[in-house]
């Protein structure tokens, strides 16, 4: 390394280098903004072949979202989270054998399922010369169920900024309370709770790359199955752990970015994945980006998980049929278009999602039928001021 | 800031360059409300009012920075750069063309030497009589500031120019350098040089019309905190860095020492910069034509 | 008249290879850099992926749970 710089040279700009306006990594956002984004996603009908007997159609779903965001003095910033989402359809009731001891399902309430959900977060940060710490408080309710939870979280910069790390915790209160619980023999009342930590480590590795490792682990408690299924009884207790990588590289030539995100996961109800996600980032103009995107998710199966529901198991043995925990894989691409103009910054999205057994990278001994494809469309809106 | 200021941005949207150029004013209004010598109310004047106060005075981390700043200007010039130098004012009146006399400095000396500041974590304890002037550093640091502001508000090219101390976001439109002009020592409206400013900062020091001449002597307003009689340095220098801080204290500093050693230890740095000495050559690395 | 130009010199290859100095961060500073480059789509893609699949948690804590899984 060349090395013709004097001392003086290095020594003041070092000191000039840890002065606050210069330095400085954390701070606020510099504008107030507002976000609204409108989400309709849809999942395909199930076939005749997977649904002998009644309605086809499963869920759809529009989901609007409201971000306010506005810098409170030099150090501190407001954030308000706002979510509503309209559900319609049906969902898989229980599974049962054909006359080949294939599996077939049978949706839940042929009149259908409607349900609504709203949230509403709050939260403050505080920014430092050398980080950040913050907290926020939730609320989200639907017609059959309720939570609570509280976050905070805290950066520290290290390095000369070039190291953040972050720990994070957050606790959800949950309580489930089943609609037409009488009729159909359902719980009426549970409770959930969940806990969660996760630090995260990210390192500017040149100036045009930087990495995150993430651990996360989360402890869940409480009723744990789904009360709508007629034959489900899962485990009081989860643990689940993420360890999560990503990686931020900006191609200088091709005026671009690349966003890769790598996640294992396990829990101990014995399922294992995998997610790999990748997004570019294009910028056409100055004010327009066309952003592909690529996903691919594969899960192992949970250790209770049948395709065919068994109704001379006793409940107090753990068993479900949810696809959710069933062994799958899935693939899904999207674009975005994301322009700015003004202050105003409008983005559409249209994403593919399908799951198939086929594309699992696990081994698949009891497939699902009722694995689901959907696909969304949204619209999105900022504008800072 | 009690000088000339502008602020050049290049946008494509108007609404967007307005925005960003508010802000930008309300930073350079911030730091000035906070640091000027000028106003009563201003936090430096707050911290000079202290000056003998038992109890000190307590000081945020921006300024607490400021000062470790000046500590390293202290010992790099071996105490020729001294922030706490501006008491020799009180006996060297650049309007009134005096010369004070040798006892007048004399009396002034002892009130000088940043090494009498004394901290206790964030409380500084200033001595009876004395005073703190962040000229060279705090009019360098808003530009440094300002741009790093604006490349975070999103400005690709743009240029903050805070009376004469420059920091440079980016080329001008098509790619060219930031023609910088120097004004000349003797008369403001004359440069005494260009220069090409490509990204980073620019800062200069010199007599500007703040010297008199009597009896064939010139007087600089810069003066030696350790004798209190005026540098018989340079005439002007300005100098380039990757920050107009860096720039700045370079600059400040290179004007305190004698010519010689000044040139020595600019060339030294490896920094670009051009000077003119006393009998008005003008030179420095870089030059052509 | 006296023509100059200055050619800066980068202090970064002059303190530590390693070394990535706050200016030369502007293409790190592009919002498409940033860990949570577009918050509302990722608590999206959260969220549906989250009543989807049986995985979830990521960089941060969770946040409340839902009826959805």
């Amino acid at each position: 390394m060349k090395n013709t710089a004097s001392r003086s040279l290095i020594t003041l700009s070092a000191s000039a280098l840890a002065l606050p306006g210069i330095a400085k990594a954390d701070a606020p956002p510099l504008n107030s903004s507002l976000s609204y984004k409108i989400s309709s996603y849809r999942e395909d009908d199930l076939s005749r072949e997977q649904v002998p007997f009644g309605d086809l159609g499963r869920y759809d779903i529009d989901v609007h979202q409201f971000k306010f965001i506005s810098p409170l003095g030099r150090d501190y910033a407001l954030f308000i989270d706002a979510n509503h989402e309209n559900m319609s359809g049906a969902s898989p009731w229980f599974s049962t054998a054909d006359n080949d001891g294939q599996p077939i399902i049978n949706m839940s309430g042929a009149s259908g399922i409607y349900d609504s959900r709203s949230e509403i977060a709050i939260g403050a940060r505080y920014y430092s010369l050398t980080g950040n710490i913050g907290g926020a408080i939730g609320y989200s309710e639907e017609n059959d169920y309720r939570a609570k939870y509280v976050s905070v979280s805290g950066s520290r910069n290290f390095n000369n900024d070039l190291t953040t790390l972050t720990v994070s915790a957050s606790h959800s209160d949950d309580e489930i309370f089943p609609s037409d619980a009488e009729r159909f023999n359902r719980v009426r009342k549970e409770n959930k709770r969940a806990k969660s930590l996760a630090v995260s480590l990210s390192q500017i590795l040149s100036p045009v790359a930087s990495f995150q490792t993430a651990l996360s682990l989360t402890g869940q408690s409480g009723y744990l199955s789904d009360p709508y299924k007629l034959q489900d009884s899962r485990p009081d207790n989860k643990t689940q752990v993420a360890f999560s990588n990503s990686l931020r590289y900006y191609f200088i030539d091709a005026n671009g970015a690349l966003q890769g995100d790598y996640r294992y996961y396990r829990d101990d109800f014995g399922i294992h994945s995998h997610t790999l996600d990748l997004s570019w980032f294009q910028n056409v103009t100055n004010s327009l980006k066309i952003v592909p995107m690529l996903r691919y998710y594969s899960q192992s199966p949970a250790d209770f998980y049948s395709n065919i529901d068994d109704f001379l198991k006793p409940l107090s043995e753990n068993q479900s049929s949810d696809y959710r925990l069933s062994a799958f894989g899935a693939i899904s691409g999207g674009l975005s278009f994301v322009a700015n103009f003004g202050g105003w910054i409008t983005t559409l999205t249209a994403e593919r999602y399908v799951a198939n057994e086929k594309y699992s990278a696990f081994t698949v001994d009891k497939p699902s039928p009722g694995l689901v494809q959907f696909t969304r469309l949204s619209l999105g809106v900022t504008y800072e001021f | 800031m009690g000088t000339y200021c502008e602020i050049q941005v290049f946008e494509t949207s108007r609404v967007n360059a307005k925005r960003q150029i508010r802000r930008l004013i309300e930073e350079a209004r911030r730091l000035e409300s906070k640091y000027t010598r000028y106003r009563d109310d201003s936090f430096l004047s707050q911290i000079n009012g202290s000056a003998g106060n038992q109890n000190g005075i307590r000081v945020d981390i921006e300024t607490a920075k400021l000062f470790e700043h000046a500590q390293v200007c202290y010992e790099q010039s071996d105490g020729l750069f001294d922030i706490t130098a501006g008491v020799l004012r009180r006996a060297w009146d650049f309007n009134l063309k005096q010369v004070p006399t040798e006892s007048e400095l004399q009396g002034l000396l002892p009130l000088i030497g940043f090494d009498r500041l004394t901290w206790q974590e964030d409380i500084l304890f200033l001595p009876e009589n004395m005073e703190i002037d962040f000229g060279g550093i705090v009019k360098e640091y808003a530009a440094d500031s300002l741009a790093k502001l604006a490349r975070e508000l999103g400005v690709k090219r743009g240029l903050i120019n805070l009376g004469g101390d420059f920091a440079a976001i980016g080329l001008q439109p098509e790619d060219k350098p930031w023609q910088i002009s120097v004004s000349h020592p003797d008369n403001r409206a004359k440069a005494m040089a260009h220069i090409n400013l490509h990204e980073g900062g620019l800062a200069s020091s010199g007599d500007y019309e703040r010297f008199f001449v009597l009896d064939g002597k010139r007087y600089s307003h810069l003066l030696n905190p350790k004798t209190g009689w005026p540098c018989a340095g340079l005439t002007a220098v300005s100098v380039a860095a990757n920050l107009c801080t860096v720039a700045g204290s370079f600059a400040t500093i290179a004007m305190l020492k004698p010519k010689k050693d000044a040139l020595d230890w600019l060339r030294k740095s490896g920094l670009p910069f051009v000077f003119m000495d006393d009998a008005g050559h003008i030179g420095g690395p870089g030059l052509i034509g | 008249m006296v023509k100059l130009i200055l050619v800066l010199t980068t202090l970064g290859s002059l303190t530590a290879c390693s070394q990535v100095q706050p200016w030369e961060r502007g293409y790190l500073a592009k919002q498409e850099m940033a860990w949570d480059s577009d918050p509302l789509e990722r608590a999206l893609n959260d969220h549906i992926f989250f009543s989807k699949e049986a995985s979830s948690g990521g960089n941060t804590a969770a946040g409340g749970g839902c009826g959805c899984n």
